[in-house]
């Protein structure tokens, strides 16, 4: 009876799993409708559509058209996409991770996109101020990294702070700080000796760090031209460091006890403040470094202007952490799911007539029936219920038989 | 005559991971009468009425409402077969106020905007008819647990429902609120309406039921005519052996004082005045004192300011010699207090935690189960396997159980063996023993007595006259946040206890004289 009642009823892991790949699949089914509707109303042919569908699905393994074969499209291994998709996993799961463990502790960190501008206004001005000539330029990089952090850090304490001592929802300070934060980067830069003055027409970006030798180490990972260095390995280090804290620290105990039960943490002697406030902080930190590892890469320029639009990596940080369930390790794939998505889209807007507007859109529906997976692990529920029934019905027969026997 | 049913359960199996929560179980419900649910914790009495109400479907059985099949897939099926319950820990929304929560589902609205009136009359009317008083306005979160009761019990009268099913509804009622109770009880019975009835006590059974259904671990073991049966046959069906009902123990033999209050003011957060009034008394070690009196005479508060969860005014606290007055609660802890709380959900628990988890609660940052921050899992579920066996906790899978899924008195059986292994100089125990069944809480008292035996000082908080004049060893009674007198369990009588506690009576001096 035992045995059974157990292999009937899926443990919880594999319920979130199957539950987050049918989110995406809906999610998938409808980007695809969505693609014909769009299709009909700009009057493209509907080929063009299933063209479209098969990009998005196709993703990285897209490798451009055969134009020697009426412009198919064609897929295989693409190298440098699948880099390119590491490396914009690599902020992503950073920002998943942030929301993920703030979560845990039950706050919720919209916070991450000011946490993620600290993070990168401060790298870049560190990597970019300290010379390289005086300073060799791994430990520019480390410095930069752990600025961006102390950064972020303080950044996601200040609603903690708040939630913490008097009581005020961290959602609303988390943004009011957002908005400080677009507006103080905007500040600092201004004028500063970090702008792109070299290039014409580029003063609305910053320096790349590369312009001082600061970039992080590829460590092969830039295989066919791609962008993926050993950021993306930091940020792996980072899940599995979140997920062992969570899970096999007594902090992440007291954490997770504050965030299921803030009464029964006080009760027990924990200091449920103390933890609020860490807990945003080091959610504050996790965002910033994500920013650290993306704009370290060298490679890359910032818009400074950011005094009007919050990055949307910070956002996109809470799809990522619902998607995985909040687990760290999930965190990992989700974020990898996300970049995937978005080099889908730059790839549907490069090779098809929809225009990165609409890709954006397709991917945003994507991403927003991604995030159903709660929903969905629910519903598995309330199905594995009727499948047991019938089991034990007939199990209850076989019994009844053995026993007139 | 099968028409004589309102409700018949037929043959109900309910599978858990781990454990067969009903197994094969038949329960008929005469119209009109008042019907008994008993059996240990967690034989599966609110997993039974869960499934009546709605909230679990059954792996097999059929359900039928006067003598017809129905299909009750959620509560609002039940709702609409007239069907409601009063659940084991209420289902309030806790930011929301008494009426709002008492109107919940059911808002009486024109055109969509809310008659909050005619609800607050109909309402008004209803606390009135049935003697169940509480404060319409006052939000849930900041009442007492017999007030939650309270709004449990009209939300059901509210809802005009015919069957109702009460789930150990007196577990958290003082003795005069358990007689009208019972007096209402009957009433609805006499109306015509039928009830299903949970309870621990059989002196309640006795009172006021006309027929007893018992179960145990899951099983079906008949159903008795109250008339002509007798408590001890009850526990024995209930238990399988003969249950000691009075507590045995030695005369205490007091030393050192380990806890001394002086002068403890603690502001209230449903009125101006104070909860506690400059409140001064002793506890030594050898000794179980017991603070008696009516719910919301400021014993709640009292507890929460000696435990540090709310700060106090006025006053000074004393843990062997060391004056704790401001304190964190883990000072305190260390300092040597352990603390079984009055609300299980709110304080006691974390119930997303699994067993194991939640039966360290304080300790997980002991060396035995941490080692450079990390957390020990085998020391743990050692210590878990350990306590579950000599406190007799059932639950479907041992120590990974979240606690959730475990029945209200294992729940509780899990904190009690919590603190007491605490091995704390000083044990609170608010309502140690509430919702526990004869057979643990004859186990719980002699636990609770071994530790006064042992050279603990034990403080019980409770509103169980029979636990008060059993347990203790002196009793102080708490009456509008003033102690009013100290007793002696041996010279005292249960009415002129109640006198005390109803405010009739006081000898302040003596306990003057006493500290
Ligand atoms: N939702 C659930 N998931 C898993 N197991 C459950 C669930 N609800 C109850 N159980 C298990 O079923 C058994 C019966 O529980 P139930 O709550 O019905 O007991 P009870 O008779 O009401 O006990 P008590 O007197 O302590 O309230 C328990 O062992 C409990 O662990
Ligand atoms: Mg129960």
């Amino acid at each position: 009876m035992k045995k059974d009642t157990a292999r009937t009823l899926w443990n919880d892991g594999t319920k979130t799993v199957v539950a987050s790949l049918l989110s995406i699949l809906m999610g998938v089914i409808f980007g695809g409708v969505l693609l014909f509707v769009v299709a009909l109303c700009l009057k493209m042919p509907l080929s063009s559509a299933w063209e479209g569908f098969r990009i998005v699905l196709g993703g990285v393994f897209n490798t451009g058209r055969n134009y020697d074969a009426g412009s198919a499209l064609t897929f295989g291994i693409n190298a440098r996409l699948i880099g390119d998709m590491l490396f914009r996993a690599t902020p992503l799961i950073m920002t998943g991770l942030s929301v993920a463990l703030a979560y845990k502790t039950g706050l919720f960190n919209i916070g991450a996109p000011g946490q993620y501008l600290m993070g990168t206004a401060m790298s870049i001005i560190v990597a970019l101020a300290i010379d390289t000539s005086v300073v060799p330029a791994f430990l520019v990089w480390i410095l930069a990294f752990l600025a961006a952090i102390a950064a972020g850090a303080l950044w996601g304490c200040i609603p903690g702070l708040f939630k913490a001592y008097l009581n005020v929802n961290e959602v609303i300070t988390s943004i009011m700080t957002n908005w400080i934060a677009a507006n103080l980067v905007t500040l600092l830069f201004d004028g500063s000796r970090f702008i792109n003055n070299v290039d014409f027409g580029k003063t609305g970006y910053t320096l790349k760090t590369a312009t001082n030798g600061v970039a992080t180490a590829k460590l092969g990972l830039d295989f066919g031209g791609g962008n993926a260095n050993a950021g993306f390995l930091i940020a792996i280090v980072f899940a599995a460091a979140a997920y062992i804290v969570i899970n096999k620290t007594t902090f992440g105990y007291e954490l997770r006890a504050c965030g299921s039960n803030k009464n029964a943490a006080r009760y027990a002697g924990m200091n449920e403040k103390r933890n609020i406030v860490l807990s945003m902080a080091i959610a504050g930190g996790l965002s910033a470094a994500g920013a650290a590892l993306y704009f370290l890469q060298g490679d890359v320029e910032f818009y400074w202007h950011t005094s009007m639009a919050l990055p949307a990596t910070g956002f996109n940080g809470i799809p990522v952490a619902l998607l995985a369930s909040c687990s760290p390790i999930g965190c990992i794939f989700s974020g990898m799911f996300m970049a995937y998505l978005t080099i889908s889209g730059s790839q549907l807007s490069t090779f098809t007539a929809y225009n990165e507007y609409i890709a954006n859109i397709i991917i945003a529906v994507i991403v927003y029936l991604s995030a159903f997976t709660l929903f969905f692990k629910g519903l598995m529920s309330a199905k594995k219920k009727t499948i047991t029934v019938k089991s034990e019905d007939a199990k209850s027969k076989a019994g009844e038989e053995m026993k007139r026997k | 005559m099968a028409d004589n049913y309102v409700v018949e359960m037929l043959n109900i199996t309910k599978v858990f991971p781990g454990i067969v929560a009903n197994d094969n179980i038949t329960l008929q419900l005469k119209r009109g009468e008042i019907h008994a649910l008993l059996g240990e914790n967690g034989a599966g009495k609110s997993t039974l009425m869960s499934v009546l109400f709605g909230l679990y479907q059954p792996e097999q059985g059929e359900i039928r409402i006067d003598g017809k099949r129905v299909e009750i897939r959620d509560p609002n099926d039940a709702n609409t077969l007239h069907i409601g319950m009063v659940h084991q820990h209420f289902k309030l929304v806790e930011c929301f106020t008494v009426l709002d929560n008492i109107i919940l589902g059911v808002e009486p609205n024109k055109l969509g905007f809310l008659q909050k009136k005619e609800a607050r009359k109909k309402v008004v009317a209803l606390s009135e008819k049935y003697g169940l008083l509480v404060d319409p306005d006052a939000l849930v979160e900041d009442i007492t647990v017999g007030m939650q009761q309270r709004t449990e019990i009209l939300k059901m009268l509210y809802r005009d429902n015919e069957i109702l099913i009460f789930d150990e509804p007196t577990a958290v009622l003082t003795p005069q609120e358990i007689h009208e109770l019972m007096q209402i009880m009957k009433s609805l019975a006499a109306e015509g309406k039928s009830i299903l009835f949970i309870t621990h006590k059989l002196n309640e059974i006795m009172e006021v039921c006309d027929r007893c259904s018992v179960l145990r671990k899951g099983k079906y073991i008949g159903t008795v005519d109250i008339a002509g049966t007798s408590k001890e046959e009850l526990s024995r069906m209930m238990v399988g052996r003969d249950v000691k009902f009075a507590v045995d123990k030695a005369p205490a033999q007091p030393k050192e004082t380990v806890l001394k209050v002086s002068g403890l003011t603690v502001p209230s957060k449903l009125h101006h005045n104070n909860a506690v009034k400059d409140v001064s008394f002793e506890v030594r070690r050898g000794e179980i004192v017991c603070i008696a009196g009516i719910d919301g005479n400021g014993q709640t508060e009292f507890v929460y300011a000696l435990s540090g969860l709310e700060k106090a005014s006025a006053g000074k606290i004393e843990l062997c010699g060391r004056d704790i007055s401001r304190s964190t609660i883990r000072q305190r802890a260390e300092a040597g207090m352990s603390h079984i709380p009055e609300d299980r959900h709110k304080h006691g628990l974390v119930l997303d935690f699994p067993l194991e988890d939640n039966l360290v609660l304080q300790r997980y940052m002991d060396p035995r189960f941490q080692k450079g921050g990390f957390i020990q899992r085998e020391p743990i579920r050692a210590y878990a396997e350990d306590l579950i066996g000599r406190f007799d906790i059932r639950s479907g899978q041992g120590p990974v159980t979240p606690v959730r899924s475990m029945s209200g008195g294992n729940q509780q059986k899990a904190i009690i063996a919590r603190e007491i292994d605490l091995n704390a100089d000083l044990l609170i125990a608010v309502q140690p023993t509430r919702g526990l069944d004869v057979g643990a809480i004859e186990y719980i008292h002699s636990q609770i007595v071994g530790q006064r035996d042992l050279g603990k000082a034990v403080l019980l908080v409770s509103l169980e006259l029979d636990e008060v004049m059993n347990l203790s060893d002196r009793i102080l009674v708490m009456y509008e946040g003033e102690i009013v007198g100290e007793l002696d369990p041996k010279t005292t009588t249960v009415e002129e206890l109640g006198l005390y506690m109803a405010g009739a009576k006081r000898n302040k001096g003596k306990e003057a004289s006493a500290s």
